[in-house]
C-alpha cells in the first residue's frame, strides 16, 4: 500500500529505471510509470538498448510486474524541437554536441516535471547515477558510472523535487538487485552507451537527412596543420571531433588528433598530442544548481563524461560565461562539449564549452613529420 | 532482495516502512475504476462466452471436414452466417467473416478496387475523418494508381453533402464514408450517400464498427454495396468481425488459400468467433432501442455536468446527429496526455481521440478536419456502454470537471 507520496518514474525499459522504480515501490511510494516517446522509430530502427517501441514494452512489462500504472508519453515534438534539431545544428557548426545534457535539461527535467505536476506528484524519479541530499546534486557512488556530467542544466528548483533510487549502487549492485527482485528481462540488457535516436552510432546518417546536401558541415574540406600546411582533404567536417585519431592521414612520425575545426574554411586542424592541451576554458550558458562560483575559487572541471575531474581556479565570471584556468592541462577540450564544475561530490552547475586556451608552446620546431615516401609536406 | 551496501544519503529515500496487519486493514477505500471507453472495446458478454465455450470443447471441427466432427462445425459456421445475416437485413452468402473491422476495410476498398480499377472508373472517394484502416486502405489505392478525393466535413464532423455531390462523378470507382465517426460519435448521411454514389454507377462502402447495435442498419433499406463490422464493439471477442457484400458486388480476395467462404476470405474459419459475433449481434439487435435510450441519457447528464461546471468545454459534434454512446469533448489550454494520465490515475478509463491512434504524433486527424485551425487543448473521448450506471457517470462528471479546472493553473507542455 503506498502510504508515501506520489512519484512520477520514468521509465526506458532499462535496468537502471525498472530497479529505482522497484525500489520506489519497495519504500512505499505511490509510484506512477512514464516511458516518453522521443522519436518515431519506423521499422528501418533496428532495437534500441533504450526508448524504442520494444523498450517501451519492458517498462510496461515491469509496471505491470510492480502492479503501478504505466503511460507513454509522446514527447516526439518537444524532443524534435529541443534535442535533435540542436544536435544537427551543433555538427553544422562545427562542435560536438550532447544532446543526453539537452534532453536532461528540456525533457526529462522539465516537460517531464510538468506532466508531474498534472498528476500531482512531488516527486520524479529516474534511473540515473546521481544522488540527492539536501537539496543538492551530488555525484553517484558509483565513479564508473556517474551521470552527473549530464545532468548540470537541469533547474535548481527540480533538484528537491528528484529522487535517484541507483545513484546509492554500483552497477553491479543494481543488476543484482534486478536478478532478486525477478526483472530478468532487464537485469542482463546491454547498456545504452550510444545516443539513443542515432542508430548504430551512424550520427551521419541524421545529418545526411536533415541537413541540406551542400551544407558546409558535409562538403569537403582541407585537412590542416595549425600553420596552415595543406596535408590532405576530408569529405565533410561533421565527420570530426576535437581530439579524434581514427580517419585522418597517415604518414606523421607521431600521433595526430583533431585539434580544432574551423567551419568558416571548412578546415580540419591536426596536430600532434600537445596541441590538444589546454591550460584554460571558457564555457558560456551556465547554470547553477546551488551556489554560484565567484572568481578565485578551486573548483574540479570535467570536460568529458568520464573524464577525471580536474583541479582549477575560476578567473572570470561574466552573466552566463566562466572562465577557469586548470591546475594542469587537459586534453582535448571540445567546443560544444559541456563543463561540468564540481566541490568535492557536489555538483555546482556546467556549461557549454566555447573555447580552451590552448597551452603556450615552444617555439622550437614541432617534431612533425611526414615520411618521406608520402610524399607529403614536411615542416622542419 | 539485496539492500544497497551504502545507507541512503537521500532524504527522499527512507528506509522502507515495516507494514503491520493494520495497514492492510485500514486502508482508505478506493472507489472502483470506471470504465467509460466502450467505443475502444467491450468485455465479452456471459451469453456470448457460453455460445461460444461447445466450439472450444467437443465440436472443435474443421468445418471443411467431411466426417461428423467436421460436419458439427459447417453447420454451425452456416447457421452463424444466417443469424449474422439476417441481424443486418442480408442473405447469408451476403455476410463474409473477417479477423475484425480493420479486415473488413481493408477487403471491402481493395477488394472493390482492384476489380473496378483500369475501366474508366479511377477514383476512391472518402472522408478525412474515416478510421485509419480505412483512410490507409485508400491510400495504398492511390498507390495502386486510384485518385483520392476527399469529402469536407463541416466543423461539427458530419461530411457535407454539396461537396458530395461535386465529387461523386461517373469517373469513380468508390466511395467509402463511415456510418458514426469512432471519435465524435457523428451520424454521416448514409442513405443520402449511398444513393448518390449508386446514382453514379460507383459502389459505396460503409464502416458500421460503431454504428451496428446503436442505429439501425440494414441493407434493405439503404442500399450500401459493403459494410463492414467489428465484434468486439457489441461484446463479442476481438479478432471477429464481419464484411457485408451485396450480391453482384466486385471482390478481388485479399488472401490465397483454400475455398473457404468461397475463396473469398480462404483460411480455417473461427468457428467459435462467428458463432459468438452471432450471438452478440441478437442481442445488440433486440436491445438497440432501449440502450440507445439509456446511452443516450447518460451521455447528455455527462455532457450537461460538464458544460454546467466547465464554461468553455468544446462539446465536439455539438450541433450534429450523434451516436447515442459517444461524448467527446476539449478543454481548451490543457495538456492532453496529462490529462488523460490524471483521470486514469483517479479512476477514470477513457482516450483521447481513437485508442488506435494513441502513440502517433499528431492529434486526432478527426478534429484536425472539423477544427482546421483548433486551439491546443486536451481531447478527450468518453463512450458509454453496458459497463456503465447512473452512479460512475456521477463520479466521472464530478472527477472530470475537478481535473480540468484544476489543470487550468498548470502550464501546459
Amino acid at each position: 500500500m503506498a502510504d508515501k507520496p506520489r512519484v512520477l518514474v520514468a521509465m526506458s525499459g532499462g535496468v537502471d529505471s525498472s530497479v529505482a522504480a522497484a525500489l520506489l515501490v519497495r519504500q512505499g511510494y505511490d509510484c506512477v510509470g512514464v516511458t516518453m516517446k522521443l522519436f518515431e522509430d519506423g521499422a528501418e530502427l533496428p532495437d534500441r538498448p533504450c526508448c524504442s517501441l520494444d523498450s517501451t514494452s519492458d517498462a510496461r512489462r515491469v509496471a505491470q510486474q510492480l502492479d503501478i500504472p504505466h503511460y507513454v508519453l509522446n514527447m516526439v515534438d518537444h524532443f524534435g524541437r529541443d534535442v535533435i534539431a540542436d544536435f544537427v545544428s551543433e555538427y553544422a557548426s562545427g562542435r560536438t554536441p550532447i544532446p543526453c545534457v539537452r534532453c536532461n535539461t528540456f525533457t526529462k527535467f522539465s516537460d517531464l516535471v510538468t506532466k508531474a505536476d498534472a498528476i500531482d506528484a512531488p516527486f520524479v524519479a529516474t534511473g540515473h547515477y546521481a544522488r540527492v541530499a539536501d537539496g543538492r546534486l551530488l555525484r553517484g557512488a558509483d565513479d564508473n558510472k556517474d551521470q552527473t556530467y549530464f545532468l548540470w542544466g537541469i533547474d535548481r528548483g527540480v533538484v528537491p523535487r528528484l529522487i535517484l533510487p541507483v545513484g546509492e549502487l554500483t552497477k553491479t549492485e543494481t543488476r543484482q538487485i534486478a536478478r532478486d527482485l525477478q526483472l530478468p528481462r532487464v537485469a542482463d540488457k546491454a547498456e545504452s552507451q550510444e545516443i539513443c535516436f542515432v542508430p548504430d552510432g551512424d550520427y551521419m546518417a541524421i545529418l545526411k537527412r536533415e541537413l541540406p546536401a551542400d551544407a558546409p558541415a558535409l562538403t569537403p574540406g582541407p585537412f590542416v596543420l595549425s600553420d596552415g600546411t595543406l596535408v590532405g582533404a576530408h569529405n565533410g567536417f561533421a565527420q570530426y571531433t576535437i581530439g579524434q585519431r581514427r580517419a585522418l592521414p597517415g604518414g606523421f612520425s607521431e600521433p595526430m588528433f583533431v585539434t580544432a575545426i574551423r567551419p568558416a574554411d571548412r578546415a580540419v586542424v591536426l596536430g600532434p598530442r600537445a596541441e590538444l592541451l589546454g591550460k584554460a576554458l571558457i564555457a558560456r550558458g551556465t547554470n547553477w544548481l546551488g551556489d554560484v562560483p565567484r572568481v578565485g575559487d578551486a573548483v574540479g572541471v570535467r570536460v568529458r563524461h568520464r573524464a577525471p575531474i580536474a583541479p582549477g581556479e575560476v578567473i572570470r565570471m561574466d552573466g552566463d560565461e566562466i572562465e577557469v584556468a586548470l591546475d594542469a592541462p587537459v586534453a582535448a577540450i571540445a567546443p560544444g562539449q559541456s563543463a561540468v564544475f564540481y566541490r568535492a561530490d557536489v555538483v555546482l552547475g556546467g556549461g557549454f564549452i566555447a573555447s580552451a586556451t590552448p597551452v603556450t608552446l615552444n617555439t622550437r620546431a614541432l617534431p612533425i613529420r611526414r615520411t618521406p615516401s608520402s610524399g607529403a609536406p614536411v615542416r622542419s | 532482495m539485496r539492500l544497497p551496501t551504502r545507507p541512503p544519503t537521500s532524504p527522499h529515500v527512507p528506509p522502507r516502512p515495516a507494514v503491520s496487519r493494520f495497514s492492510l486493514i485500514f486502508q482508505p477505500v478506493k472507489p472502483a475504476p470506471i470504465y467509460l471507453d466502450h467505443a475502444a472495446t467491450t468485455p465479452v458478454r456471459p451469453e456470448v462466452l457460453e455460445a461460444m465455450a461447445p466450439f472450444f470443447d467437443a465440436r472443435f471441427g474443421n468445418p471443411s471436414s467431411t466426417h461428423r466432427w467436421g460436419r458439427e462445425a459447417r453447420t454451425a459456421l452456416d447457421e452463424a452466417r444466417e443469424r449474422v445475416a439476417a441481424c443486418m437485413g442480408a442473405a447469408p452468402d451476403e455476410v463474409c467473416f473477417t479477423s475484425g473491422g480493420t479486415e473488413a476495410d481493408n477487403l471491402a476498398i481493395l477488394g472493390a478496387w482492384r476489380m473496378l480499377r483500369g475501366n474508366g472508373r479511377n477514383a476512391v472517394v472518402t472522408s478525412p475523418i474515416e478510421h485509419k484502416a480505412v483512410l490507409e486502405s485508400v491510400h495504398q489505392a492511390g498507390r495502386e494508381g486510384a485518385e483520392e478525393r476527399f469529402i469536407a466535413v463541416d466543423s461539427t464532423g458530419t461530411v457535407q453533402l454539396d461537396d458530395a455531390r461535386a465529387r461523386i462523378s461517373g469517373d469513380v470507382a468508390l466511395v467509402s464514408v463511415m456510418w458514426i465517426n469512432n471519435e465524435v460519435g457523428t451520424i454521416q448521411p448514409i442513405a443520402e450517400l449511398a444513393a448518390l454514389a449508386k446514382a453514379n454507377g460507383a459502389v459505396f462502402h460503409t464502416d458500421a464498427v460503431q454504428a451496428f447495435g446503436k442505429v439501425e442498419v440494414d441493407a434493405r433499406k439503404i442500399p450500401f454495396d459493403f459494410a463492414s463490422f467489428s465484434g468486439h464493439k457489441i461484446g463479442a471477442p476481438k479478432g471477429i468481425g464481419a464484411m457485408f457484400l451485396r450480391r453482384g458486388a466486385p471482390l478481388e480476395p485479399l488472401f490465397f488459400g483454400g475455398s473457404q467462404d468461397r475463396g473469398r476470405r480462404p483460411g480455417t474459419e473461427n468457428v467459435a468467433f462467428a458463432v459468438g459475433l452471432a450471438k452478440a449481434c441478437e442481442l445488440a439487435n433486440a436491445e438497440r432501442s432501449e440502450h440507445s435510450a439509456k446511452y443516450r441519457a447518460w451521455r447528455d447528464r455527462l455532457e450537461a455536468a460538464i458544460r454546467e461546471q466547465v464554461s468553455d468545454v468544446v462539446v465536439n459534434g455539438d450541433g450534429a446527429e450523434r451516436a447515442p454512446h459517444i461524448l467527446n469533448v476539449s478543454v481548451p489550454g490543457v495538456d492532453s496526455q496529462s490529462f488523460l494520465m490524471a483521470l486514469d490515475l483517479h479512476g477514470i478509463a477513457c482516450s483521447g481521440g481513437s485508442a488506435c491512434q494513441s502513440g502517433s504524433t499528431g492529434g486526432s486527424h478527426v478534429l484536425a478536419a472539423m477544427h482546421p485551425k483548433a486551439p491546443a487543448g486536451a481531447s478527450v473521448r468518453m463512450s458509454v456502454g453496458t459497463l456503465t450506471d447512473d452512479g460512475a457517470v456521477a463520479r466521472a462528471a464530478e472527477v472530470f470537471t475537478k481535473l480540468a479546472l484544476k489543470a487550468r493553473g498548470l502550464v501546459t507542455a
